[in-house]
């Protein structure tokens, strides 16, 4: 019983922090069942990409009815995150456990790396329509994925990214969020609250394309999903709720520090 | 073409899926929740490893109290909530005669298929 209440404990926390930094649970739960649980990497990334979809199923369904999330350009990127999730839980299977292991390591690097460089633009004014001088597409998806205050562009290249983003999902039971999101702000010129939202939506269908890869090869465990799984949600719903009463410079700062300590861990567990 | 008259109708899908999701995650937690109460209650070590889904076992575990019943249940409503909302986006782009979004929904769920097909075929 005990060993059950710390997969909800380590969830809770997982869940919490993730919500609080934009995280997604996955970036910390593989590195907690890895680490601290010593399971195998793949069933911590199929355990994880269960915990995606909790996340991605309780945010998307709040953004969908306040109309932050845009379903149209969601279902359009999604065929192609889906499509780089079947790839990558193929993949995965292929590569060696260290490779997959240092390959975490990597993105671990680039995610602290991408919070120092949110932490320094924190506090400018966010960014609600996109204007620049190229004049837009005019296929049928930019006009129709455009939202009313903002114009989609460069579909075909926001697609190749949705399916990198895909691969790398299954690959390592993430929602792909760090890859989506600038994909569709910066290459796309989807104001960053739609992409985050839109990400989000996008991120329970991509992940159980992963998923059902996993389930078939025995991969996911229902006595560690569930109680990590119930636990990110609690975790998720609790930060999303104090995420406003919150000073994050501080919290943002020792997580650079924990996700560099976990990288380094997840190298020499690689090299081991 | 332009946004207004094609955005409108377009927030009760939203809506409408927005809400499938929602329900769909909650009902999938609460089973699991369940399953987990069960599990403690057995004081089952729940890193010993777990049954793997069998299907036809679901019901049998339930209507026996087994942990695995809930959790294995929750798990599935919870893998099928996202693929649901892909369906009833597809019925709502047909009834609305929006052909293009109507086969990028099919084509997700032909995707999706596709990794059930291959991912057992593999395994």
């Amino acid at each position: 019983m005990l060993l059950g209440l710390w997969l909800i404990g380590g969830g809770v926390a997982a869940g919490f922090f993730g919500s609080l930094l934009g995280l997604g649970g996955g970036t910390l739960i593989v590195p907690l069942l890895t680490l601290v649980f010593n399971l195998p990497l793949l069933t911590a990334v199929g355990v994880s990409l269960i915990c995606v979809i909790v996340t991605s199923g309780a945010s998307a369904g709040v953004f969908l009815e306040r109309h932050v999330a845009n379903l149209r350009l969601g279902m359009t990127l999604e065929l192609f995150t889906a499509i780089g999730a079947l790839i990558g839980g193929l993949v995965a299977f292929l590569l060696p456990e260290r490779a997959l292991e240092g390959l975490f390591a990597v993105l671990l690097v680039y995610t602290s790396l991408s919070m120092a460089r949110r932490g320094r633009v924190a506090g400018g004014p966010e960014e609600e329509t996109v204007v620049d001088g190229e004049p837009p597409d005019d296929t049928f998806f930019d006009a129709n994925l455009s939202g009313p205050t903002y114009r989609v562009r460069r579909v075909p290249a926001g697609a190749a990214g949705s399916v990198g983003a895909g691969v790398v999902s299954a690959l390592l039971g993430i929602g792909g969020g760090i890859v989506k999101v600038p994909v569709m702000h910066l290459v796309m010129g989807v104001p960053l609250r739609v992409a985050t939202a839109t990400s989000n939506l996008m991120m329970g269908i991509t992940a159980s394309a992963g998923a059902f890869i996993y389930l078939s090869r025995g991969l996911i465990d229902p006595f560690v999903a569930s109680p990590t799984a119930l636990g990110v949600f609690v975790g998720a719903s609790l930060g999303s709720r104090v995420v406003h009463r919150i000073d994050l410079r501080i919290l943002r700062g020792l997580f650079i520090a924990i996700l560099l300590y976990t990288a380094l861990q997840m190298l020499l567990r690689a090299l081991s | 073409m332009t946004a207004g008259p094609r955005h409108a109708p377009a927030l009760d899908l939203d809506r409408t899926v927005g809400r499938l999701l929602t329900i769909g995650t909650y009902a999938s937690i609460l089973l699991i929740a369940i399953g987990c109460v069960l599990m403690f209650a057995a004081r089952i070590d729940p890193l010993a490893g777990g049954p793997a889904l069998e299907p036809g076992l679901i019901i049998d575990d339930i209507t026996h109290l087994r942990p695995a019943g809930f959790m294995w249940l929750g798990l599935v409503v919870l893998l099928f909530t996202p693929i649901a909302r892909v369906v009833v986006s597809l019925f709502g782009y047909i009834s609305r005669g929006e052909r293009t979004m109507a086969i990028v929904s099919v084509l997700i769920l032909v995707v999706i298929a596709a990794s059930i097909v291959i991912g057992n075929v593999e395994a």
